[in-house]
């Protein structure tokens, strides 16, 4: 338990780590780190998870009650099969969990949940007061940081086309802030490795940079006292900035080793891309970002319920509202239930993409993926119309994974029950695991409130 | 459990603040090496002083708080320094020795050691006090007696000159302008145009936000840091390509020099474009054209998609995706109509029909997978694609494209081009792209090989620039800095992107984030100088507004004529009596259920207000529907929009306007601000229900129905359509009518006289009250918070009226949610928050070694909780000052609700569960277990002894704050540091005197406090920062 002291402290670090971000100030200074970097990828889904499509099909008659009745269980993974949507990551099984019983009431829930279902709060429609604190994973990338400290990609659209080029977000930087993000992989392509593919864009940053600078330090030698810190900061801070390009410079070289081939599919925002390209490109995007060591944290939305789905295998020629297929409607003849199977495979197909190219590269004495823990999960709960009293995770976690839960099926006491845990808890747990001994991340829910049942803190029984 | 930490506040130290003290810590350590300095040691006097006055509680054998005083020669320097910052503060705040220890230092005695302690943290450059001086949480600790005692009155005011960083809202502000963003709104049924809608186009990040504390937010102490300016990189350059390829593009007005310098380019561009667009439409002819019979030769080998790409049917039967959700959009359908138009009169079957097409964008070199989901769709939905087709005369829409040539010249290049280019079997749009990336690269090598372009161009250039960012045209120097700086762009990146560059410079200056207030010519005799004009143009406008200044400054600047005091008032009284802009007070309050959050008031005159009680403050807070009885999420921002509403009426009026915010009866419940429309909107419920209350409404079919057509159609109801009495689909107008009428009769035939102008469902639909914005007037629960009962209550539609059990805003119910906890009242919180912004008293930081949490006790009202861990000997210390003044509200629980008794909610109190669902008047409330609440509580510090003293309840005591003169001078210390973006020092006593007097005087009037702190000497003159403050 984290007493008042050591949280006074940890906050005022982390009001500290706000004068200049994270990543700026660790750059600046050179970083120092012992251990390889700890990675986190976030991937979101629209149209809910339900439980039961989480549930395996080898579960004993008791396995099985008890999972429909919600009741806490923990099977080991090894002895089941996966439900047939997952099999895209069944030689994964054991970095695999499945986290069931979590809920999210506390984060706005129906058709979208916005920044909230990673912040733990209702954030009012979207608005920009409504941000509530920064999300998990810009908590995370606090700890862990990187020149680019966070990195969102999103395949999003108005229903009939994808949306392009660098667009809100629905991470969260800090209160009241919304982030960006690269809405297309050659947007994504574009800006991440432009210190590769556009080093004369870089140049003039840069040169911009250093007129800024000498301009500020002409006009600060004129000044005294707090007038002459403010533009000291203001300098400081040009300095930190050109720094960070100075490092994305260094690492041009492996940023050239590893960037992606881009179909020219892409090109222009890639209006003739399919989906399921569409999503094979900002996977390749995403793993280069990690593996180059551009950002530790990726978040992704995979989709939301505007995507267009377009080109998926046995319904090529639709053109899939995923709205739709939350009121039951089908295409070609092909149930909604079926077409929305085969979204999660697709998704699945992307996942083990990720783990299987993180493994593949070597760090320390292990792999990439040892570090890295890798997040799918719905942005509302438990269905299109979501309540929030489930939050299902699917989570891959490599073996310095700070958590212990790899290789198990985990449901946890239903929502509003004694033992419940919400995202607040799950996400407590990443941050108490990884460095920030904060008491509790989120706001609470209020029925566990209401029935004054604990709910403060992390999952202890997932902290390793 | 309520955690105390949160509820009574540290201090949040700005980031600027944290900045330099870190600076400050890291560079004495440098010296100390350096210097290699000599051993502490402790003088003789002080060491007596420290013994007789500190020791007691701070020696070897007791150490309050972990602090120990008798070896502090023994300290590492740095753990020595940090203990003096410590010791340094508790002095200077007057907290140690603690007040009820008898044996007190004398005031030299004080002094000496502040002296001492000062003295030795100056040597090391290390303290930190100047830095707490500067903070909004410390500005009470200047002695509000000196203030306004009339003592210091002779001091000569001035604020130091200063940069002061934008705030969220002059950040947006600000780029609304750069970017023309100029939103309109309907508001009381007319288009205006608003100030603080930032819906724009281009994707900025606000970096500036402010912090989420009630009281003064906007302080000149902020510091641009990293974070600030990473976001506006991206920010630059986002702003920077919207301004040059939109902007510029849509008005040449906006940036002529650009548009001349990329002249060239957009001509370019604009034959390319042309060429395409007309290859893109008439590409067939033109090749029939060319090549007459042997075009057809040169086609490539059709084949259709199902060849290619077979789709996969599915079996059985399933749900059809109805037709919006299956159409492959607008730009593609058009695409398939154009074609089915054509083929179609040719075309026996369908079938037939969907080849011709798609041989077409075969030909055409359509992307496979596109055609595909025509063909599917045309395959799937042709019946409702017609259907379309026809209702939306997509005809008349969409008119065929009518085949004109281009000239001579211009056809001639393009025929040229493809007979250069077209091979046997090329789609038309390879022949186009090859033509494209053939012209497209010849352009560029003619630009590349014209002239340099000319200074004259390139200096206007970043003169308009100039202007458009920094609203001035730069110096000399300037001038001719960003002319070398500008050719050097283009030189690296050619014409376009040099532009875009030189915006994001420009925008990345420091003069761009900060706001300057410097002082100006000939010093007077203590050394001040004047604000010059152009900045104090910017101060006034900035203190009144978010915005720039307006036409009537910049030419009062340009004329001479914002020189003297006179000059400034002139200007103030204009800006203040301005009536005609339209402003958004919140966007997040506009968002929550289309609530109205707009006003005609200058902004930040409504803004002091809503910032100073903090009642926006609720809406983070996150409550529960259950313990609220209803939807508090759909309410929540009615009830902020109506408290904002409130001040926004008490200061149309400007008298007595601190007095009525904390004593009027009056409030605003579920109204629009309109009366009149309220009137009508309530009276036309009365009519309907009037009209068929003795009839047997409750079988009535659609055909009884149309019995009253007439009547229906001059009320109308909410789904039910007189020219359509019919019933269809799931729309049944006689079903819409019981509803509504049901839901009338509930709240007449109780004997209600009037009722709220709330349609018994929600849904979307005109036949209701609207808000001043034209939407639909929703969420009614808002009642709730004031123990209405929906169904028993007679509606005032005119407001504010009065509600009992309320007095002024500090029983509003969006106050006391602000100043609660999300499920429990906070009586710390408020009680500090009076003592705070009301009483100008102080409470010192909690403790480090204070853990306390308000023990968890079902059988206990929260005041007896609060009580046992609060008003321990330790703790009562600092809680006597806060608790005394929150209890009264007690009288409220945490969703702001009047009770006499508390409800006990545990589930072991339960008595009775309430319904989980039910219209807006049920009461879902579970029912537990009670106990009396205790409001009783105790007013002091206002200096008048008939004010002082026990107080019954909130009522109580807002009845006596309003009528303290020490509560008045705190709101006027207020809003002097909201206007002047600082903390007050005793050479400010004149201006806030003479504020106090002008608000009293003019009979209460805020616009008359605000005129006399802006003309006052405290804001016109400045001296250069660094000089000494009294």
């Amino acid at each position: 338990m984290h007493n008042r002291r050591n949280f006074l402290k940890s906050s005022a670090l982390a009001a500290g780590a706000f004068t200049l971000p994270t990543s700026l100030s660790v750059l600046a200074a050179g970083s120092t780190a012992r251990v390889g970097p700890r990675r986190f990828v976030f991937i979101r889904k629209s149209n809910g998870i339900r439980p039961n499509e989480l549930a395996l099909p080898t579960f004993t008659d008791e396995e099985k009650s008890l999972d429909a009745k919600k009741q806490p269980m923990e099977v080991d993974l090894d002895k089941h099969e996966l439900p047939e949507w997952l099999r895209p990551i069944d030689p994964y099984k054991a970095n695999l969990s499945i986290l069931q019983g979590l809920s999210c009431k506390m984060s706005e829930n129906g058709h979208w949940s916005y920044s909230s279902v990673m912040g733990a709060y209702k954030s009012g429609r979207n608005s920009l007061s409504g941000i509530k604190r920064a999300t998990i994973d810009f908590e995370l990338a606090k700890l862990s940081p990187s020149p680019f400290e966070h990195v969102e990609l999103s395949l999003t659209g108005s229903y009939s086309t994808f949306r392009t080029g660098i667009v809100s977000g629905y991470s969260a930087p800090g209160p009241h802030q919304r982030n960006y993000c690269y809405a297309d992989p050659q947007t994504a392509y574009n800006e991440l490795f432009k210190s590769v593919i556009n080093p004369g864009a870089v140049d003039s940053d840069n040169a911009m940079l250093e007129f800024l600078q000498s301009e500020e330090v002409f006009k600060s030698e004129k000044l005294l006292g707090y007038e002459k810190l403010k533009l000291s900061n203001h300098i400081s801070s040009i300095e930190a900035i050109r720094a960070r390009n100075k490092k994305l410079e260094k690492m041009s070289d492996s940023i050239a080793r590893h960037i992606p081939e881009l179909n020219p599919i892409h090109a222009e925002g890639g209006p003739n891309a399919s989906t399921p390209e569409k999503q094979k490109a900002m996977t390749d995007i995403l793993v280069a970002a990690l593996v180059t060591g551009l950002t530790n944290v990726v978040t992704y939305t995979i989709d939301e319920l505007s995507t267009p789905i377009k080109g998926i295998k046995g319904n090529e020629g639709d053109h899939i509202s995923i709205h739709e297929l939350g009121h039951n409607g089908g295409y070609s003849g092909v149930s909604a239930e079926k077409i929305r199977e085969k979204i999660r495979v697709g998704h699945m197909e992307q996942v083990a993409t990720i783990v299987e190219r993180l493994k593949a590269t070597p760090e320390g004495k292990g792999s990439m993926f040892d570090n890295t823990v890798v997040m799918y999960f719905p942005e509302n709960g438990e269905g299109h119309h979501s309540k929030g009293t489930e939050a299902p995770f699917v989570v891959l976690s490599g073996d310095n994974c700070k958590l212990d839960m790899a290789g198990r099926y985990i449901r946890l006491p239903h929502h509003a029950t004694e033992g419940h845990k919400t995202i607040g808890n799950w996400y407590t747990t990443l941050l108490n695991a990884y460095g920030n001994p904060i008491e509790h991340y989120g706001d609470f829910d209020l029925e566990m409130a209401r029935k004054k049942l604990d709910q403060l803190g992390s999952i202890k029984q997932l902290m390793a | 459990m309520i955690n105390l930490q949160r509820m009574i506040k540290r201090p949040v130290f700005t980031v600027g603040s944290l900045f330099s003290i870190t600076i400050m810590m890291v560079l004495p350590c440098h010296a100390d090496k350096a210097a290699q300095p000599a051993p502490f040691q402790l003088p003789k006097g002080m060491e007596k002083l420290l013994y007789e006055n500190c020791y007691a509680c701070h020696d070897e054998w007791e150490q309050e708080g972990d602090i120990r005083l008798d070896q502090l020669a023994t300290l590492e320097p740095d753990t020595r320094l940090d203990l003096f910052n410590k010791v340094q503060e508790q002095i200077y705040f007057g907290q140690m020795p603690p007040k009820k220890e008898k044996i007190q230092p004398t005031d030299a005695e004080r002094t000496t050691m502040l002296e001492w302690f000062s003295a030795e943290l100056k040597k090391h450059n290390a303290s930190k006090l100047e830095d707490k001086k500067r903070m909004p949480e410390y500005a009470n600790y200047v002695d509000h007696g000196k203030l306004f005692s009339g003592e210091y009155k002779h001091l000569k005011a001035f604020t130091p000159d200063r940069r002061w960083l934008i705030s969220e809202f002059i950040f947006d502000a600000k780029f609304n302008r750069i970017l023309d963003h100029r939103p309109m709104k309907t508001i009381d049924g007319q288009r205006r145009g608003v100030i603080g809608d930032n819906g724009r186009r281009a994707n900025l990040t606000n970096p500036f936000l402010l912090p989420t504390n009630t009281g003064v937010r906007y302080y000149a102490n902020a510091t641009l840091n990293g974070g600030h300016l990473l976001t506006m990189l991206t920010n630059a350059k986002n702003a920077a390509v919207y301004m040059t390829d939109d902007l510029a593009k849509r008005d040449n007005s906006y940036l002529p020099s650009f548009n001349a310098i990329v002249a060239e380019e957009d001509r370019h561009r604009h034959i390319l474009a042309s060429r395409e667009e007309f290859l893109s439409h008439f590409i067939e002819p033109v090749l029939v054209d060319l090549y007459k019979e042997k075009h057809n030769a040169l086609l490539p080998q059709f084949k259709s998609v199902a060849e290619e790409a077979p789709a996969v049917r599915g079996v059985g039967k399933t749900k059809k995706a109805g037709f919006a959700s299956a159409n492959p959009g607008r730009t593609e359908m058009e695409i398939v109509f154009r074609s089915m138009r054509k083929h179609q009169k040719h075309c026996k079957t369908d079938e037939e029909l969907i080849r011709k097409c798609e041989q077409d964008w075969f030909y055409f070199g359509h992307n496979l997978r596109k055609t595909q989901a025509r063909v599917t769709f045309l395959q799937g939905y042709m019946e409702e694609w017609r259907d379309e087709i026809k209702t939306h005369k997509w005809d008349q829409r969409y008119k065929p494209r009518i085949y004109r040539s281009l000239d001579q010249a211009e056809m001639k290049v393009i025929a040229d081009t493809i007979i250069k280019f077209r091979k046997k079997g090329d789609r038309y749009q390879t022949i186009i792209d090859q033509c494209m990336a053939h012209w497209a690269q010849k352009f560029e090598q003619e630009r590349a090989a014209a002239d340099p372009l000319d200074d004259a161009l390139v200096a206007s250039l970043v003169s308009q620039v100039f202007i458009k960012i920094h609203e001035r045209v730069p110096t000399d120097e300037e001038a001719g800095k960003y002319l070398h700086l500008t050719k050097s762009y283009i030189k690296s990146l050619g014409n376009r992107a040099a532009v875009q560059k030189l915006i994001q410079t420009l925008i990345l200056r420091s003069d761009f984030v900060y706001r300057a207030e410097f002082g100006q010519g000939v010093a007077d005799d203590h050394g001040r100088h004047r604000l010059s004009p152009r900045d104090a143009s910017y101060a006034l406008a900035y203190a009144i507004t978010d915005s720039s200044p307006d036409q009537e400054l910049v030419k009062a600047v340009k004329e001479g004529r914002l020189n003297t005091r006179e000059d400034y008032k002139r200007q103030i009284m204009r800006m203040l009596k301005k009536r005609d802009q339209y402003y958004v007070i919140d966007e997040g309050v506009q968002r929550l259920h289309h609530t109205a959050s707009i006003t005609n008031l200058p902004i930040r005159k409504l803004r002091f207000f809503r910032e100073f009680f903090g009642y926006p403050k609720m809406l983070p807070i996150f409550k529960d529907n259950k313990r609220f009885g209803g939807n508090y999420d759909m309410a929540k921002g009615r009830l902020v929009g109506e408290a904002d509403r409130l001040v926004e009426h008490i200061l149309n009026k400007d008298k007595e306007v601190i007095e009525t915010l904390l004593n009027t009866e009056d409030f605003f419940v579920f109204h629009s601000g309109d009366n009149k429309a309220m009137k009508a909107s309530s009276e036309r419920i009365r009519r309907i229900y009037e009209y068929f209350k003795d009839m047997d409404w409750q079988n009535f079919t659609v055909e009884d129905l149309a019995k009253h057509k007439e009547f229906l159609g001059e009320v109308k109801m909410r789904g039910i359509d007189v020219k359509s009495l019919v019933k269809k689909g799931r729309r049944d107008p006689a079903r819409s009518f019981k509803t509504a009428m049901a839901s009338f009769s509930l709240r007449f035939d109780k004997g209600e006289s009037a009722a709220a102008p709330y349609v018994s469902f929600p849904a979307h639909g005109p036949y209701n009250a609207s808000t001043r914005m034209g939407m639909q007037l929703r969420a009614p629960e808002v009642a709730k918070f004031f123990n209405i009962k929906l169904d028993d209550w007679n509606y005032p539609a005119a407001q504010p009226a009065k509600m009992i059990h309320r007095k002024g805003i500090l029983t509003h119910p969006a106050w006391l949610i602000a100043h609660a906890q999300n499920t429990e009242t906070d009586p710390v919180v408020r009680g500090k928050w009076v003592l705070e912004k009301l009483l100008a008293g102080t409470v010192p930081d909690t403790p480090i070694t204070v853990e306390a949490v308000v023990p968890e006790d079902h059988h206990n009202t929260m005041r007896t909780r609060l009580a046992k861990v609060t008003e321990k000997k330790y703790c009562w210390t600092c809680h006597e000052r806060m608790n005394p003044l929150g209890y009264p509200f007690e009288m409220y629980d945490d969703f702001g609700r009047y009770r006499k008794l508390e409800s006990l909610e545990h589930p072991d109190n339960l008595l009775k569960k309430g319904p989980n669902k039910g219209a807006a008047h049920v009461d879902l409330r579970d029912i537990y277990k009670t106990l009396p609440v205790d409001s009783k509580g105790r007013l002091f510090g206002t200096g008048d002894k008939k004010l002082d003293g026990e107080v019954g309840n909130a009522i109580e005591l807002a009845d006596r704050l309003s009528r303290s003169s020490r509560v008045r001078q705190s709101v006027v210390r207020h809003a002097f540091r909201y206007f002047m973006g600082r903390n007050e020092f005793v050479s400010d006593s004149k201006t806030l005197i003479d504020a106090d007097k002008a608000y009293l005087e003019s009979g209460g009037s805020f616009d008359a406090l605000i005129v006399s702190l802006l003309t006052s000497d405290s804001f016109i003159y400045r001296k250069p920062s660094g000089t000494s403050e009294h």
